[in-house]
């Protein structure tokens, strides 16, 4: 029965991710918005599979994703004109990052760890911001553009065609959603369900706790540069606010927002918030009002999310 | 040469003054509700504001004391409408809830104050360099480290000797203990909350006379605070004090050598401390796990 | 050789001493009691030997090798499982899941990313068996959270048993417990030791269970030892009954 509807719930959503580029303009949308979406959803999910499965909260998670934007970018710019030797290097270097910066913070806990994770991602902003000759600093990256695909015979133009470029993205998003479902489904992934329900417990039926921390961390962190890597390729430009600490805030509210202890609600969440920031924008230049105060209220009214209270409401 | 690190070194040490004043209210906000106050930017530019409105009215010096007090009073009443609603959760939440807060901080004030940045009249005396030899030594800058000197001595003395101040630090080691003893833990954290403000409020004033004002005066005041607390250790507010002053001047001085690091200099001297004790410089090893 | 040996371990918190210069060595198959009143130091004894934290002073040895400086996690490696005062427990996994975590991570399973179809069917047969012992099987598939507190200590003691210990610590196993679920525990206990040969320590404060199920009893007074024996030797300790009327004074 449980099985049942959780594969109901996948069902839903790729039949509407994967048909999203046929029906979002007739709701006043447009494609775009829909590859925003997506790049961003893969960057809740990720900051999701640390706070929502293994329960330690980063909000620095802006540093692999902005690892992951630069590699990305400076990749195609300076070494490889290739979007797929842009995305190894990208991943590569948000991991290596993340796996250095993981083993300074993994014996902290809770506020603490966030705090430090916050602050540790403004190394990257203002080495970004200050090293402008090879960033471009504070202008950001430009001269580069993502590059068609060509798979032996097989060629892609994400370049100029959208279409092709969002499903580009979904693949990405399927392969990013794919993995940690796999991990989460493991043995490996019911440790970081273990720590994040009870860390003495679990300690105290073997489990190392900050090597798991660590590793949950890393894959977190591999995810996220991910996003990062199609997120610079969405805007064909890559500039040091992909480092800052208010984009961290962004993945965890969205997180938040749809549903943390739901593997779609991140889905949800960076839906809501692209959705809402894209309209309120449009709307007015103090679209961050009515933003913070949709924050501040889901806070209050709506802790578990969207999805949280769904399943809430099927249970009782 | 000499004259330039003197001016860096003491730059420094005003920058961090402006770090650990700001950094002592998250502390004390931290300490006592275990919120991480991302607003605090905000309430530090509230501050500031409200100082550039009041000072043609009533000058410089009442505003100076009176500005902080209505940013304290409006934070207070966000605690006790909305923060207070999370004690007890899990730290998440409010720190949601602060970051938007700070989103709602940054657009009101854009809105009220206009987005421009304006300058904020000083008394003339203050401005003027106290000596043609160290020109960069005006009075204001003297003035700022003696206002947050007293300002810093002010809060050791409120929580070493009054009533309000032994209970916020009784209620910081054991918040269940001090409740059962009959303190009013709601009150007291409410005015611990406004406590923390008033500091942020009274380092926007300050900062608005040297830097001018712009609504995101906080933003580039925050994280250093963060990295001031960390390195001085959780929990340890004399240690949040050093920390704020030991990341302001080796900032000051790293710009003399390298200004292209003088930002991240301190997240790299922050990696340094927490690989050697994870606790900060005098954090407590057992607390906030 | 003895299975667990204690020599001499103290701690301090700051000018506090918990623990005081205490020995203890236990037989393979052997079925321990460590009593003493409120604050004898029981708890961190347990503590110090599971690895909660270290001594401040002395040796613990498991086996006849040094574990003083092993971390709790590598001393469940080596057969000793514990439980707690204050069940811990996965509340908002299901009782199948609780079960599941140990058997893996005892399996040496933890950091798998995929299990073959053997492998998946002979640790979910572990489960079923701990679930069978346990009389859970009917609340498998509840969120373990959702159980009675008697539930939720037997689910705790079967997690220290999927680990298949060599040396099983348990805190109080019987404490908030009413009539009827004490005695449940306490067959369950006397089966592990009577019929698995499994060598067991415990914190009690129930009497009857004590001298009901204890081979040897360890009293602790105000972090030292106060007195070594068989129950009837225990019973009969001048000082012990000392400090127990003492402590109702």
């Amino acid at each position: 029965m449980k099985k049942f509807q959780d594969w109901q719930g996948t069902i839903i959503v790729w039949a509407l991710l994967l048909t999203m580029p046929f029906w979002i303009g007739h709701i006043g949308g447009y494609t775009t918005l829909g590859t925003r979406v997506v790049v961003l959803a893969v960057a809740a999910m990720s900051v999701n599979f640390l706070l929502g499965f293994t329960g330690v909260l980063s909000f620095g998670h802006a540093a692999y994703f902005g690892l992951g934007a630069y590699g990305a970018g400076l990749t195609i710019k300076y070494l490889a004109a290739s979007s797929m030797a842009g995305l190894v290097a990208g991943v590569l270097l948000g991991t290596v990052g993340a796996m250095l910066i993981g083993l300074m913070i993994v014996r902290l806990r809770g506020v603490y760890f966030a705090m430090v994770t916050i602050a540790f991602g403004q190394i990257f902003y203002f080495v970004s911001f200050r090293w402008v000759n090879l960033t471009g600093g504070d202008d950001g990256l430009t001269g580069w553009t993502r590059m068609p695909l060509s798979l032996g015979p097989l060629s892609l133009d994400i370049l100029h065609d959208e279409t092709a470029f969002y499903y580009f993205v979904l693949a990405c998003f399927g392969a990013a959603a794919a993995g940690m479902a796999l991990l989460l489904r493991s043995p490996f992934g019911r440790t970081l369900l273990a720590i994040r329900e009870n860390e003495r417990r679990a300690r105290f039926l073997g489990i190392p706790v900050d090597q798991h921390i660590w590793m949950s961390f890393v894959i977190s962190a591999a995810f996220a540069s991910l996003a990062g890597v199609v997120y610079a390729y969405l805007n064909n430009f890559v500039d040091p606010r992909a480092f800052r600490w208010d984009q961290s805030g962004d993945f965890v509210i969205m997180a938040v927002l749809g549903g943390m202890r739901s593997f779609w609600g991140p889905l949800i969440g960076a839906a809501i918030f692209v959705v809402l920031q894209d309209k309120l924008s449009s709307l007015t230049d103090y679209w961050m009002t009515p933003l913070g105060l949709f924050f501040v209220l889901a806070v209050v009214f709506f802790p578990r999310g969207v999805l949280g209270m769904l399943k809430r409401r099927r249970a009782t | 040469m000499s004259q330039v690190i003197l001016f860096n070194l003491l730059n420094g040490l005003i920058v961090g003054a402006f770090y650990a004043l700001m950094a002592l209210g998250l502390s004390l906000i931290l300490n006592l509700s275990g919120v991480i106050n991302f607003a605090h930017g905000g309430f530090l530019a509230l501050g500031a504001y409200f100082a550039y409105s009041l000072a043609p009215i009533t000058g410089f010096w009442i505003a100076l004391v009176i500005a902080p007090l209505g940013a304290a009073i409006i934070g207070v009443a966000v605690e006790r409408v909305l923060i207070r609603r999370l004690y007890g959760r899990d730290p998440l939440y409010s720190l949601l809830m602060t970051f938007g807060l700070a989103f709602i901080f940054q657009d009101g004030l854009k809105f009220i104050w206009g987005a421009q940045s304006v300058p904020y009249q000083i008394p003339s005396w203050l401005a003027s360099p106290l000596s043609m030899d160290l020109f960069f030594l005006t009075g204001y800058r003297i003035f700022m480290i003696a206002v947050v000197a007293i300002a810093v001595g002010g809060l050791f003395l409120i929580l070493g000797y009054t009533r309000l101040g032994i209970r916020i630090r009784a209620g910081t080691l054991d918040l269940d203990t001090v409740s059962v003893l009959g303190v009013n833990v709601r009150v007291l954290r409410s005015l611990n909350f406004g406590l923390g403000i008033y500091l942020a409020g009274l380092a926007g004033v300050l900062a608005a006379g040297m830097l001018g004002l712009a609504p995101t005066i906080g933003d580039q005041l925050i994280m250093p605070s963060f990295v001031a607390i960390i390195v001085g250790g959780l929990g340890s507010l004399p240690g949040t004090l050093v920390g704020g002053l030991l990341i302001g001047v080796v900032s000051g001085i790293t710009s003399v050598y390298f200004s292209e690091a003088t930002e991240a200099v301190i997240y790299v001297m922050m990696a340094l401390i927490l690989m050697v004790r994870p606790h900060g410089l005098f954090g407590d090893e057992g607390r906030l796990q | 050789m003895s299975l667990l040996e204690a020599r001499g371990v103290s701690r301090h918190f700051g000018s506090l001493v918990a623990v005081d210069d205490v020995s203890l060595s236990v037989e393979s198959g052997e079925l321990r009691a460590v009593i003493g009143p409120n604050g004898a130091g029981k708890t961190t004894f347990f503590n110090l030997l599971s690895g909660f934290f270290p001594p401040t002073a002395g040796k613990i040895l498991f086996d006849g090798r040094d574990i003083t400086a092993l971390s709790a996690h590598q001393r469940v490696a080596l057969g000793i499982a514990r439980t707690f005062q204050i069940t811990e427990i996965f509340p908002e996994l299901t009782v199948m899941e609780n079960l599941l975590i140990p058997v893996e991570t005892a399996a040496g399973l933890r950091t798998t990313p995929w299990l073959t179809k053997a492998r998946r069917a002979e640790t979910e047969a572990r489960v079923q068996d701990l679930l069978q012992m346990s009389g859970l099987t009917p609340k498998a598939e509840r969120l373990a959270g959702e159980l009675s507190h008697g539930d939720q200590r037997a689910i705790e003691i079967m997690m220290a048993l999927a680990l298949k210990p060599r040396l099983l610590l348990l805190d109080e196993p019987t404490a908030g417990m009413g009539d009827q679920e004490t005695h449940d525990v306490v067959r369950l206990i006397r089966d592990l030791h009577k019929k698995e040969r499994l060598s067991i320590v415990l914190i009690e404060h129930d009497m009857r269970v004590v001298f009901h199920l204890a081979d040897r009893i360890l009293v602790l007074a105000e972090g030292a030892m106060l007195a070594e024996g068989t129950p009837k030797e225990i019973a009969a300790n001048e000082k012990v009954q000392a400090a127990y009327l003492g402590g109702v004074e």
